[in-house]
């Protein structure tokens, strides 16, 4: 399985990539881009199987990320990893076609709850 | 109610978010503390909450001693001798954790701008009057200064096309 993390921080995308392994999801590809533009070309290049992004970032932002893969018909499964995790963004997030929102400081838990259906250990 | 005195309200929940955040990044325990963050070099993350309720702005500031935050970001990025720039990149993104769920604890209808971050002494605190926390973990004080009203210069903005779809919501 193919995981693009997409986050402006190095640090944050590191954390991601450890949590994932410590939630037991091991094994699996994992790519890196920077922000929502970025993660934009890099999904329509390498063809992920999962996209794990921030909301909050230059260039493009997390959910003009998603909207711009969902109208152009990508269905790609997609969670946002963010600090920001207010009902009105989980909402809003819902509504574009995210499969979720974990919330930063998050567990190993909450990427097992979360990406449990869609990533295997 | 002020922006400030809602947060004096909330004081204990903004200890919680330093704790809690502290913790997970660092995998340590962490614990409030109430004394003054000592003089000598630190390395500092500022962001800013726009409040479309009332279009006001807060300032959330973090600043860390130079020792724990190059700790910070050693164990965060797996390097044994962090750059400056990954020490930058630490702190800026412990500074967009604080500040997220500062802005989930108060607000609602809201924008958080991008991190800006710095190393440096004798950094004078923003103007205004500000909410402070500090914790404690392996040895070294965090604080978090949330300051309503603070100058928003030199800090940067996501594109916003998001803030849109938050229109159209309300």
């Amino acid at each position: 399985m193919k995981i693009l993390v997409v986050d402006d921080s190095k640090a944050m995308r590191m954390i991601v990539v450890r949590t994932l392994r410590q939630a037991g999801f091991n094994g699996h590809d994992v790519v890196e881009a920077e922000n929502g533009k970025e993660g934009l070309e890099k999904t329509r290049e390498l063809k992920p199987d999962l996209v794990l992004s921030d909301w909050n970032m230059p260039e493009m932002t997390g959910i003009e990320f998603l909207k711009a893969l969902r109208g152009s018909g990508d269905s790609t499964p997609f969670c946002f990893v963010t600090s920001e995790g207010s009902e009105e963004m989980r909402a809003m997030a819902s509504a574009a076609g995210a499969l979720g929102l974990i919330a930063k400081p998050f567990t190993d838990d909450a990427f097992r709850d979360t990406l449990g259906s869609v990533v295997g250990s | 109610m002020t922006t400030f005195e809602a947060l004096a309200e909330v004081q204990d929940e903004l200890d919680a978010i330093v704790i809690d955040v502290l913790g997970s990044v660092l995998d340590e325990e962490a614990a409030p503390a109430y004394t003054e963050l000592p003089e000598g070099q630190v390395a500092w993350a500022r962001l800013a909450i726009h409040d479309a309720a009332d279009d006001s702005f807060t300032v959330a500031e973090v600043r860390v001693g130079i020792a724990l935050a190059r700790v910070l970001a050693g164990r965060m990025m797996y390097v044994a001798d962090p750059g400056d720039d990954d020490v930058l990149d630490a702190v800026a993104e412990l500074g967009n954790i604080c500040a997220g769920n500062v802005k989930s604890l108060v607000c609602h209808d809201a924008r958080l701008s991008l991190p800006t971050a710095g190393i440096g002494s004798g950094l004078e605190s923003l103007s205004g009057a500000a909410v402070r926390v500090r914790a404690v973990v392996l040895g070294h004080l965090v604080e978090l200064a949330v300051t309503p009203g603070a100058s928003i210069e030199g800090l940067d903005w996501p594109p916003t096309a998001v803030d849109e779809e938050l229109e159209r919501q309300r």
